[in-house]
This record gives structure tokens, sequence and C-alpha cells, in this order.
């Protein structure tokens, strides 16, 4: 672990690599529809066991960008695997570099799919940071941290989606 | 499992999927907040986003993204998007006409999917781009 002389870029080396958290998640039906309606959707699978069952699923799948917000609502204390690490690795690089300001952006953002999420899921899933460095831009120092989520059906074990995204702290 | 819109076959590079248009408002980013838990004042508190140097309330990223998602579902059909990326080029803005545009470019076959590439782009009406993109989909 750095220590407060170690440099930016010896804390970034650090936490790649280092894992972010496990998360359980329960996927309900009216938490998924009302992110259907607030992404605009229109289509009527995201709201109807019927539609969604014509066209083929075996329960109703959630929108594409579902998996980003999902544990807003679905992760219950009481489902949570007891194996939390201590700490966040994002903090230990974001922190000192908020305390002295700047901005922390949404840099990118991508999903796998290796099937649907689907309303009656249960998904189990692990984080790690996989990348982190810095940059100069325009005189400003950016620094970039890349984590990946991978979620798997808890009961199976099978992969369901990896979501990765791409914090940017602009100083 | 998926919703079939759009066959393989039928496909070609260069197709471009139905325009989704939208003219954000404050209540789009209220109710995002309240679907994703996303509570940043930046999204939802004039007063705050004003007092951080902000114009106005600005859209989040991840409702641009799903805005877009909705485009992507509605042409290649739900549950058949194997792979969907973006990056965050510009903030959103209340009364802004959002378009999406989708473009086939590419078509292939791997590991015995057949796999149609788009690229996928979000922009206002002045044409500049919030969200550059691109997505894969597993067609039959």
């Amino acid at each position: 672990m750095a220590d407060g002389a170690a440099s930016q870029e010896e804390v970034l080396k650090g936490i790649i690599g280092q894992p972010t958290g496990t998360s359980k998640v329960v996927v309900e039906r009216g938490t998924v529809q009302h992110f259907a309606d607030a992404v605009l959707s229109t289509s009527p699978i995201y709201h109807s066991p019927d539609a969604a069952e014509a066209a083929g699923f075996d329960a109703i799948p959630a929108p594409l960008t579902w998996p980003f917000a999902m544990e807003f609502s679905g992760k219950f204390d009481e489902i949570q695997p007891n194996d939390a690490p201590k700490g966040n690795p994002l903090m230990t690089a974001l922190g000192p570099l908020m305390a002295k300001g700047g901005l922390i952006l949404h840099g990118e953002q991508e999903f796998i799919y290796h099937r649907p999420v689907l309303v009656g899921d249960v998904l189990l899933g692990e984080g790690t940071i996989t990348d982190a460095y810095q940059k100069e831009s325009k005189g400003r120092t950016m620094t970039f941290i890349v984590s990946e989520t991978k979620w798997s059906d808890d009961t199976t074990g099978e992969p369901v989606v990896t979501a990765r995204f791409n914090l940017i702290h602009r100083a | 499992m998926g919703e079939k819109k759009l066959s393989f076959d039928d496909v070609k590079v260069g197709d471009e999927a139905p325009v989704i248009t939208h003219t954000l408002t404050r209540t789009d980013l209220v109710k995002y907040a309240g679907a994703s838990g996303d509570f940043n004042p930046m999204h939802h508190d004039e007063v705050a986003a004003q007092a951080a140097g902000q114009p106005s309330v600005f859209g989040h990223g991840m409702f641009s993204m799903g805005l877009l998602g909705s485009a992507l579902t509605d042409y290649v059909g739900v549950g058949n998007v194997t792979r969907y990326q973006v990056r965050f080029a510009r903030q959103t803005w209340p009364d802004e006409v959002l378009s999406s545009r989708i473009v086939v470019t590419g078509k292939r076959e791997k590991n015995g999917k057949r796999l149609v590439d788009l690229a996928v782009t979000l922009s206002n009406a002045e044409g500049e781009d919030k969200l550059v993109g691109e997505a894969t989909a597993a067609l039959t």
C-alpha cells in the first residue's frame, strides 16, 4: 500500500488488478420497468410477461444499460457476500486527487453481454481495477482508471454481462 | 433468446436504423435519477449546478447511453446485442434536441454466430456529438 511519499504513478500502478468488491443483486420487475421507461423505451417487452415470452424470453429482460444501475435497487444487505475487501482501490487513487480539487468525469462505458439480464436473476458481481494511468492534455493532468465488473448467474455460475467503465479525474 | 426484428441476410453495410429524436427535459433527468439511483445534484438541482459554475443542470451520461440503447434495441431487437460501448464526448443540456444515428459498419461470422457491427452516435441539432460508440448484435 502506498504511503504519503509514494508518487501518484506508484499509487496508480499499485491499484491495477486490485478487487473493488463483490456484490449480489436481485433483478426485479418493477424497477426494471421503471428503468425502461426512464430510458424512454417504448418496447412492450420490458412491461409485459406475454410480450417477453412471445419474443422468446423466459422472463422479462432488462434494458442494455441496466447493469450500471442495478446495484441501487437490488443489492439487499442480507444476501451480500461476507468477503468484502477492505478499502476501495478507486478511492485510494482518486481520494487524494479529489481533495486537491478537479473534476471526476465518466469517460467511457462498455457492456459485453453473454446473455440478457432477466427479471428473477440473482447476479454475482466481481469488480477489479483493470488499468490506471495518467497523461497530460492541454496543460492538465488527466488520471484514467478503468474498472471492470463481471456479473455471473449466482445459481449456475455462467457469465451474464461484463461492465467496464473508465473514470477520468481532470485536475 | 431474443426478439426477432432484423435478419442477418437482409442487413447491408451502410444500412441505418430509424432515428430516435428527443428533446431533453428536466423531468427526464429527475425520472432517470429516480430509476438509476444517481442523485448527483448536478443533474436535478438547478441552484447547486449554477453554484458549481454550470449554466444549468445537465444530463446523466448514462441517460444518454440508455436512450441510444433504446434506439439500438428497437433496431436489432431486444436480447441480441452482444456488446455496447460509448465514449461520453459532451454534456447534454435541457431543451437540446438529441438524435440517434446507428449505422451498420460490418457483417461477420465468429464461433458460429452471425454478427453485425454498428457505429452508434447521439448528437444534438447542431451536429455536436454527445456519445460516440460501437455495438455488435448477434442475428439469425
